[in-house]
C-alpha cells in the first residue's frame, strides 16, 4: 500500500466504534474502504464472508488459508477488527467464530448490487454540453491551486518566488495547524514537515492536508464522520461530470467552499449549486496506478515541463533537469547544490553536504531517491535500474552516516513468568507485525503497538486464574 | 506478572552506546535500561535532547576532509 | 513533480497488488440452461454473476473484467461492447446497439449505484439480451453444444492485447513481443515472468453448463497450451454438464476446478473461490479438482479413447486404424502389423501403437505388460 493510504487508514483506525458505526452507513464509503484501504487479503476474507449464511468458523478460516501465510493472515484480522469490520464471537470458547459487522456487509452488498435509497454516489446534474467545464479546465484548475499552496510553502525558503494564484487565509492558518510552516515573527517558514510533504507524491500530499483537516475539524465545528464520509464519496465521482450539491449537509456544503480552494472540487461560483470533482479527488481513493489507464493529452499551462520526466543525474553525481518551473527548482535546491542556469535547464551536484542538509530538513534518503527515480528524463528511465546504482547507494550511506542510532517508540515488555510463556507472547507478537526486538535470554521484547498485546495478556491471564482454580 | 514500559527503543552499535553511556553519565536522565551491548531504553520525551547531544558529540570528535567543487 | 498528471506515478510502491484482469466465458447454451431452470435460472446465474464481477472490480481499481458468451452457434462479446466498424473480427450477424452509448444517459441520475458498476451491468444485460433475441429456433435444433473453444481462442486474444497495453512502453523487450512473441515463451520456461505480465495478471473464468465438448478436442487443447505458455490460468466452475477437457484445461493452466454441487449457491461459489486472485491465491489453500481425467479425444471420430492409435510422425490419435493406413493428419504411410483388426488394447511386439499416457491406474497397469513380449 502507498504512503497516502496509510495516512488515511492511520487516521480511520484511531476512531472510535461509534464512528465506523455511522461512515459504515454509507456503501460510498464502505466501498471506499473496502478497496482502498485494506490489504489485498483482508478483502479475500470479507468478500468470502459477505454472502455466507453464517459466522466463519476461526478454524475454517484457518484451514483456508495457507499455513506459511499465518502472519499475514494475522495482520488482516487485526485491522479488520481494528476497523470493526470484523469481530469474532466466543460463545462457545472452544468453537470462536468470525462475524462481518452486519451494517458493513449490508452496506458493502449495497454497494455491490445497487439497492437502496441512499443516494449516496453523487447526484449529477444535467447541464447542458455546451456550459460544461471539461476535463482540461479543471486539470488546470486543480494543478493551479494546488500548486499555489506548494509555491507558498516553498516560497518561504527564500527563493523569491511568486506564486501565480494566492491562497486563502483558511489554507494558510490550516498549513500552520499541521505544522507544515510557522509563522515567526509575520515570516513564514517552512518546518521539516512541510519537506517531507513537498517530496511526496501528490496523492499522499493531499490526504496529509486532509488528515489535517478533519484532525482540525473540531475546532470548526464541523462533524467529522460527514467529511470522511463526503471524502469517500469524491473518490468514487468521475471526472469531467457536474454534480449537485443540493443534498449534502451543512458540514459537506462548508468543506466545499474549502475544497475549492485546495483545487480538489471546483465550484462555478461559490454560492452555485453545482460542483466538478477534479482528478485531484476523483483519485483520493484509487491508486496512482489506476490513472494510467485514463489519457490527460492537456499540456501544463504554469509548468511546461511538469508531470515528464525532466531530471537526468550521473555516476559522477552531476544532475541536470530541464525544467525552467520556479516550482521544482526550489525542490531541487533542497537536496542539490545548483550550480547554473539556462533558460530550460538547471545543473547542479549532489554533494555529502547538500544532501545531508536535506537530511537534516528532515527528509529522508527514500525520499530524496524515489523522487529523482520517479522524475527520471525519459531517455534515463529506459535504464534499469533508472537511477545509478552508485549514486542510489551513496545516498543512503549519506544518510546512514549522520544517523548512528535507530530509536522505536513502543513499549518494553518484560518479567514473564515462564519460558513458555515468553515463546508464546513473542510468537504472537511477531504474527501481528509488531515486534521489533526481543532478547530470548533475558525474556524481555519490544513492540511498537501495544493495544492487541493487553488483549492477549489479559485473555491469556484470565485463563491461567481460571486454571488454577 | 508481565510489566509493560514505555519508551524508545534505540538501536545502535557498541560505540555509539558507548557514547550514549559517557552522555548519560553526566546528566542521568536518558537511559531507563540497557538491555544488551546495541539497545537500549530510552524516556521518550528526552529522545530529542539524546540525539542532540549524540551529533555534537560526534561532529566534534570527528573530522570529515573538506569537499572540493572542482572535479 | 506535483503535476496533476495521469503520467507520472511510475514509481509504484513494490507491495502494492497487480492489477488484475478477469476474462469470463458464460456458457449460455440454451439447451444446458433450459435444463437447469428449476435449480438455477439463468436471470439468477446472471445477477450472481454481476455481483461477482463487482466485488472483482472493486477489490482494485485498475481491475478489469471482459465477458464472452459461448452460445450455441456463435460467441459474442457481452463486455466491452466491441465497436463494430473498428472491428473486422466482429461477426456481421450481430445487429449490436452501441451499448455504452444508450445506457448511460438514462441513468445518469441514479446516484444510488457507483458508476462503473452500473455501465459494466448495462453492457452486459443488453447484450445478452440481444444475443438471445438474436437466436433462432433453427440455430437451437442445429446444435445441442457450445463453442467454448472459439470463446477460450477469443479470450486468450483479448488477454494479449491487454497485456500489451499495459506493458511499459519504455521496456524495449516489451515492444519486442509484439512482433515476436518468441521472448516471452522463453520467459516462461525458465521461471522468469516476462515483464509484460508482471504489469497486469490475467486469468480465465469459465461457467460452464454443457457437455459433449469432445467434438472441439483438438482446437480446445491447442488453447489450453496457449494459456499455458502465457501463464493464464483457467479456473472452470462447472454448474452441470460433464466436461473432460476443461478439467485438463484447470490442471494444465494451474486454474481452480470445481462443480457446484448446489448450483443455488452459485454467487458463494463464485465469492469464497474464484474471487481471489492471482496475489490472493498466494495466501490461500485452493480447492483442487481431485482426479483429473486426461483421456483425450480421437481425431477422426471424436470419441474419447482410453487406448488409441497414435501416429508416429505426427502424434495424432485414431480409435481405430485408419484407412488405407495412412495418418488422417500428415498422410504418412503407416505400416500396420498383420494382426491389423485386433484390439489395441491387446499389446503387440510390432510398433504403431502406441497409448496415451493415461493418468488412471487402469491404463497404466497395461504398460508393463508390453515387456514381456521381446523376451
Amino acid at each position: 500500500m502507498s504512503a497516502s493510504s496509510t495516512q488515511a487508514l492511520d487516521y480511520l483506525e484511531s476512531l472510535p466504534g461509534v464512528d465506523h458505526k455511522k461512515l459504515y452507513q454509507l456503501p460510498s464509503t464502505v466501498l471506499a474502504v473496502f478497496r482502498r484501504l485494506l490489504p489485498h487479503l483482508a478483502k479475500t476474507i470479507v468478500a468470502a464472508m459477505l454472502y455466507m449464511p453464517g459466522p466463519l468458523a476461526a478454524t475454517d478460516l484457518d484451514a483456508w488459508i495457507r499455513p506459511d501465510a499465518k502472519a499475514e493472515k494475522e495482520q488482516a484480522v487485526t485491522l479488520l477488527q481494528g476497523l470493526h469490520i470484523l469481530s469474532i464471537d466466543q460463545e462457545i470458547p472452544s468453537k470462536p467464530v468470525y462475524r462481518l459487522s452486519p451494517i458493513f456487509a449490508k452496506s458493502l452488498r449495497q454497494a455491490l448490487t445497487g439497492g437502496g435509497n441512499h443516494r449516496s454516489f453523487g447526484i449529477p446534474c444535467n447541464t447542458p454540453e455546451t456550459e460544461k467545464k471539461d476535463i482540461t479546465f479543471l486539470d488546470d484548475y486543480a494543478r493551479q491551486q494546488w500548486e499555489a499552496i506548494l509555491y507558498y510553502m516553498v516560497a518561504s525558503t527564500g527563493a523569491g518566488l511568486r506564486s501565480a494564484a494566492e491562497i486563502s487565509t483558511g489554507t494558510k492558518i490550516l498549513l500552520s495547524t499541521g505544522n507544515f510552516v510557522t509563522n515567526k515573527n509575520s515570516r513564514v517558514s517552512i518546518t521539516q514537515v512541510g519537506f517531507t510533504f513537498l517530496l511526496q507524491e501528490v496523492n499522499a500530499q493531499i490526504w496529509s492536508l486532509l488528515v489535517v483537516y478533519l484532525n482540525n475539524a473540531k475546532s470548526l465545528q464541523m462533524e467529522h464522520v460527514d467529511i470522511i464520509s463526503f471524502l469517500f464519496m469524491l473518490g468514487s465521482l468521475e471526472l469531467g461530470q457536474d454534480y449537485s450539491a443540493e443534498n449534502l449537509t451543512p458540514t459537506q456544503k462548508h468543506m466545499l467552499d474549502d475544497l475549492n480552494d485546495f483545487g480538489i472540487v471546483y465550484r462555478p461560483s461559490p454560492s452555485s449549486p453545482v460542483f466538478y470533482p477534479t482528478r485531484l479527488a476523483t483519485t483520493l481513493t484509487s491508486d496512482g496506478s489506476a490513472l494510467s489507464n485514463t489519457s490527460l493529452s492537456s499540456t501544463p499551462t504554469s509548468a511546461p515541463a511538469a508531470g515528464k520526466g525532466y531530471i537526468i543525474i550521473e555516476t559522477n553525481y552531476r544532475l541536470y533537469a530541464y525544467t525552467s518551473s520556479v516550482l521544482q527548482i526550489a525542490v531541487l535546491n533542497l537536496f542539490t547544490k545548483l550550480k547554473t542556469r539556462y533558460p530550460n535547464l538547471v545543473a547542479g551536484q549532489l554533494t555529502k553536504s547538500s544532501v545531508q542538509r536535506a537530511i537534516g530538513y528532515g527528509i529522508t534518503s527514500d525520499q530524496i531517491i524515489s523522487y529523482l527515480a520517479t522524475h527520471a528524463h525519459p531517455q534515463m528511465a529506459k535504464s534499469n535500474p533508472v537511477l545509478p546504482p552508485t549514486v542510489v547507494d551513496q545516498i543512503r550511506l549519506w544518510q546512514i552516516e549522520g544517523d548512528r542510532m535507530k530509536a522505536t517508540h513502543g513499549y518494553l515488555l518484560k518479567e514473564f513468568g515462564s519460558k513458555d510463556e515468553y515463546a508464546d507472547a513473542v510468537a504472537y507478537a511477531g504474527n501481528l507485525g509488531v515486534l521489533v526486538w526481543k532478547n530470548d535470554v533475558k525474556r524481555v521484547f519490544f513492540v511498537n503497538r501495544i493495544e492487541q498485546m493487553k488483549t492477549y495478556m489479559t485473555n491469556k491471564a484470565a485463563a491461567v486464574k481460571k486454571g488454577k482454580d | 506478572m508481565v510489566r509493560a514500559t514505555k519508551g524508545v527503543l534505540v538501536q545502535c552499535d557498541a560505540s555509539i552506546k558507548a557514547i550514549i553511556l559517557k552522555i548519560d553519565a553526566g546528566n542521568s536522565d536518558f537511559i531507563i535500561e540497557e538491555l544488551d551491548d546495541e539497545t537500549l531504553l530510552v524516556k521518550e520525551n528526552k529522545l530529542k535532547e539524546l540525539q542532540m547531544l549524540l551529533k555534537k558529540q560526534l561532529d566534534d570528535t570527528l573530522k570529515y576532509p573538506e569537499e572540493s567543487d572542482s572535479d | 513533480m506535483n503535476a496533476i498528471d495521469a503520467t507520472d506515478r511510475t514509481f509504484r510502491s513494490p507491495d502494492a497488488p497487480p492489477p488484475s484482469l478477469l476474462t469470463i466465458i458464460l456458457d449460455t447454451n440454451p439447451h444446458a440452461w433450459a435444463h437447469l431452470e428449476p435449480t438455477l435460472p439463468l436471470q439468477k446465474a446472471i445477477a450472481n454473476l454481476l455481483v461477482f464481477i463487482n466485488a472483482h472490480l472493486a477489490f482494485n481499481h485498475s481491475n478489469e473484467v471482459a465477458v464472452l458468451a459461448s452460445h450455441s452457434q456463435k460467441i459474442q462479446w457481452l463486455y466491452p461492447t466491441p465497436k463494430p466498424p473498428s472491428h473486422n473480427l466482429t461477426r456481421p450477424a450481430s445487429p449490436r446497439p452501441n451499448g455504452a452509448s444508450n445506457g448511460t444517459h438514462s441513468a445518469h441520475d441514479d446516484a444510488n449505484k457507483y458508476r462503473p458498476f452500473r455501465i459494466v451491468e448495462q453492457q452486459i444485460l443488453a447484450n445478452l439480451s440481444a444475443l438471445l433475441a438474436s437466436t433462432t429456433s433453427s440455430d437451437l435444433s442445429s446444435t445441442t453444444t457450445t463453442l467454448i473453444s472459439g470463446a477460450l481462442t477469443t479470450a486468450l486474444t483479448y488477454i494479449a492485447k491487454a497485456a500489451l497495453a499495459h506493458a511499459p512502453p519504455t521496456d524495449p523487450s516489451a515492444s519486442l513481443n509484439v512482433a515476436d512473441p518468441s521472448p516471452t515463451f522463453m520467459d516462461a520456461n525458465d521461471g522468469t515472468t516476462s515483464r509484460a505480465r508482471t504489469t497486469l495478471t490475467s486469468r480465465i473464468l469459465v461457467l460452464s453448463v454443457s457437455g459433449d465438448l469432445a467434438a472441439q478436442y483438438i482446437p480446445v487443447m491447442n488453447a489450453i497450451f496457449a494459456a499455458q505458455r502465457q501463464r493464464i490460468p483457467i479456473d472452470i466452475l462447472k454448474i452441470a454438464g460433464d466436461t473432460v477437457f476443461l478439467q485438463q484445461a484447470c490442471d494444465a493452466t494451474g486454474g481452480v476446478y470445481m462443480e457446484a454441487q448446489e448450483p443455488a449457491g452459485l454467487l458463494q461459489y463464485l465469492m469464497m473461490s474464484f474471487l481471489p486472485d492471482a496475489t490472493a491465491r498466494d495466501f490461500l489453500v485452493l480447492p483442487s479438482g481431485g482426479a483429473v481425467d486426461f483421456r483425450a479425444a480421437c481425431f477422426c471420430h471424436e470419441k474419447i479413447v482410453e487406448l488409441g492409435w497414435v501416429c508416429s510422425v505426427c502424434l495424432s490419435i485414431f480409435c481405430g486404424p485408419p484407412e488405407h493406413n495412412q495418418c488422417l493428419t500428415c498422410g504418412n504411410q503407416l505400416s500396420m502389423a498383420s494382426t491389423l483388426p485386433k484390439p489395441p488394447a491387446l499389446i503387440q511386439r510390432k510398433k504403431k501403437k502406441k497409448k496415451r499416457a493415461a493418468g488412471d491406474g487402469a491404463s497404466a497397469g497395461v504398460t508393463p505388460s508390453g515387456t514381456p513380449g521381446p523376451a
